[in-house]
């Protein structure tokens, strides 16, 4: 391209006007109205957590103190509840990664009659609400001795998220190429090697959003939580939580600062796997695009 | 290295409704470049893919080294397999890549190490192997799939279009390339090719496939000399041969516009309708002879296709480089008797 054209390029290409000064300030108080509405919950919990004489409304402590924190411990169990809640969490997330895994991949590559129908029948799974279930799972639950245990809240909290991130992961492994696995067959691998050595490290950025969600999950579910669980040694963070609001002096005293603390906590790993998930889903979208 | 068999193969696709291979027999000797040529769908990928283990075939036997393969786990098959995309791993690196391979064997990495880096040398690659596949261009993503089969010593290649991604004048080389290195290592090669070009250049002999069924197997001299019917006929060469339809009379043979040709007649084939396959090379351009009219000139710089019409007919003739015919002119065809091949038109095939 010469000079000229090049300039000419330049000019024809559409320039975007500059705003009125009255147009931008609006646009930009706008802004700040919807920000403030999102964040004043969160401007509230930091100012309560750290404030011994927390109310309802958003006010900055005049002596702030670690002892809301201190108080979640001591009183109200809350180290039990963490413990537990980061086992089933995991542990939840586990078995989904393990399970969408080969679900995904068998509903991606292995030839199936009406497997279209079966593919939708996971996604219809996924649309039926909860609570219509909640007392089947109760009975379920109780029958098999799964109340009050790891092992019932684990499975329930995996069966709540399957079926979308099955399909979700059917969707990975369908742009992964066939021939890469192939290739690895032929390069003297058994299948479910190629499927770990080839297809899964593809799949990543799939896997990444499944561990993210199904953590995330079984970390926030309250309903099953409360039906499933009664025992004080059981108890996870949304139970601890839901009980320090309801049974500490009832709603008319609630101890405002001791929530805020629970819920700063309780909010910590959620942050922390939605920035871990993001890093591991843009790293393998590069190493799964590019190349193929 | 070893013999390769097919025997009577078959296989249908329950998508489709033909087969995609009809009893196919093939029987590969140890160290021959075979080429599988047709065009897309006739079936020749899916020849390649059963000996790969990647399908199964229906019916009919494969044999590598006289042990039916038929059955076994692509792993256990001791071949390998350069796709037309290359398949490499995009999240591994060139070494590790070629090397992949070697790592389930009972060999040191040092060893492992060793024979990457020797075929890295010999396909010229060795700087590239740190680096990632989309790092590499088409032509060193090729090599490095070149290198990952070559680094098994396995023992049969098989290749499946794997010059077809890369840019023309690159293709040319590494197919000299490909027929060098096949040769050092004397292993038994079955390379699927659509373009005839390649096949003629690559092939010890080319087996020619069309609708899954396998119309002439024969070295590239004997397809493009002796083709065995229409098909083969219009496939090799370009241009292709030309074919006219003719009737006889007595020991001529007349095409249209009262083009009489000797008839190289060495049997009765007095009740059959017959086409004549004239090469572009067969037919000569002089004074005497057929008149024809000149429709176009091609130069090619080795040589000149003069596109020419008899009657509504129309014929590519190939020339030397010297012969340039005014377009509108008459010219004068004289053929070669030698050169003439005879087709039964309803059937398609060759009378030898």
């Amino acid at each position: 391209m010469t000079a000229a054209a090049r300039s000419m390029v330049r000019t024809n290409a559409p320039r975007r006007p500059r705003a009125h000064p009255l147009e931008w300030l609006l646009i930009h108080l706008a802004f700040v109205a919807v920000s403030a509405f999102f964040l004043a919950p969160f401007l509230w919990l930091f100012g309560a957590a750290f404030d011994e004489n927390a109310t309802a409304y958003i006010h900055w402590p005049s002596a702030p103190t670690f002892n809301n924190f201190i108080r979640i411990f001591t009183e109200h169990d809350f180290g039990i509840a963490l413990g537990n809640s980061v086992f089933v969490s995991v542990a939840t997330m586990l078995l989904v990664v393990v399970t969408v895994s080969f679900a995904g991949y068998s509903l991606s590559r292995i030839e199936l009659r009406r497997k279209d129908w079966i593919t939708y029948a996971v996604l219809l799974l996924q649309t039926m609400p909860l609570s219509a279930t909640m007392v089947p799972i109760y009975g379920l639950a109780r029958q098999l001795g799964l109340r009050n245990s790891y092992l019932g809240l684990i499975l329930i909290h995996a069966t709540i998220e399957l079926p979308f991130l099955v399909w979700l992961m059917k969707g990975f492994f369908d742009s992964v190429p066939r021939q890469l696995e192939e290739a690895s067959w032929l390069d003297g691998r058994t299948k479910l090697r190629a499927l770990i050595e080839i297809v899964l490290p593809l799949a990543r950025p799939g896997l990444g959003i499944a561990a993210g969600l199904s953590f995330l999950s079984a970390w926030a579910e309250v309903l099953m939580v409360i039906i499933l669980v009664d025992q004080q040694s059981m108890k996870t963070v949304p139970l601890a939580f839901y009980e320090a609001m309801r049974n500490q002096g009832g709603y008319t005293e609630v101890q405002y600062g001791v929530i805020a603390a629970m819920a700063i906590l309780y909010l910590i790993p959620v942050m922390a796997v939605f920035i871990g998930a993001r890093r591991l889903m843009v790293r393998g979208l590069m190493s799964s695009t590019r190349g193929l | 290295m070893a013999r390769v068999e097919y025997e009577d193969v078959w296989k249908q696709f329950a998508a489709q409704g033909a087969p995609a291979v009809r009893g196919l027999s093939l029987d590969i000797a140890d160290g021959e470049l075979l080429v599988l040529l047709g065009p897309s769908g006739c079936g020749k990928t899916t020849a390649l893919r059963m000996l790969a283990g990647l399908e199964e075939p229906d019916r009919g036997d494969i044999r590598i080294a006289g042990t039916s393969v038929v059955g076994r786990e692509p792993k256990d098959r001791d071949v390998a397999l350069v796709f037309q995309s290359y398949a490499l791993y995009p999240h591994l690196s060139a070494r590790e890549n070629i090397r992949y391979p070697l790592k389930l064997r009972k060999m040191s990495r040092a060893e492992q190490d060793k024979r990457v880096d020797h075929v890295a040398d010999m396909l010229g690659i060795a700087h590239l192997l740190p680096r990632r596949p989309a790092q590499l261009s088409g032509g060193e993503q090729q090599r490095v799939a070149l290198a990952r089969a070559i680094v098994r010593e396995p023992r049969v290649f098989l290749m499946d279009e794997p010059l077809s991604n890369l840019d023309a004048k690159l293709r040319v080389h590494t197919r000299t390339e490909l027929k060098t290195l096949q040769r050092q290592l004397e292993t038994t090669m079955v390379f699927v090719t659509h373009d005839q070009a390649e096949a003629m250049s690559l092939a010890n002999r080319i087996a020619i496939l069309s609708a899954g069924e396998l119309q002439q197997i024969g070295t590239p001299d004997d397809v493009y000399d002796h083709p065995a019917n229409l098909f083969v006929a219009e496939f090799i060469g370009s241009p292709p041969m030309n074919l006219l339809e003719v009737t006889r009379d007595g020991d001529t043979l007349v095409a249209a516009d009262g083009w009489r040709l000797p008839a190289p007649l060495t049997r009765d084939h007095s009740a059959r309708e017959l086409t004549v396959g004239l090469r572009p090379e067969a037919i000569a351009i002089g004074t005497a002879g057929q008149a024809a009219e000149v429709v176009a000139v091609e130069p090619l710089g080795s040589e000149v296709i003069v596109d020419v019409r008899v009657g509504e007919k129309a014929l590519k003739v190939r020339a030397a480089p010297a012969v340039r015919p005014q377009p509108g002119s008459t010219v004068h065809l004289a053929v070669e008797p030698g050169a003439i091949r005879l087709f039964d038109r309803s059937s398609g095939s060759a009378f030898h």
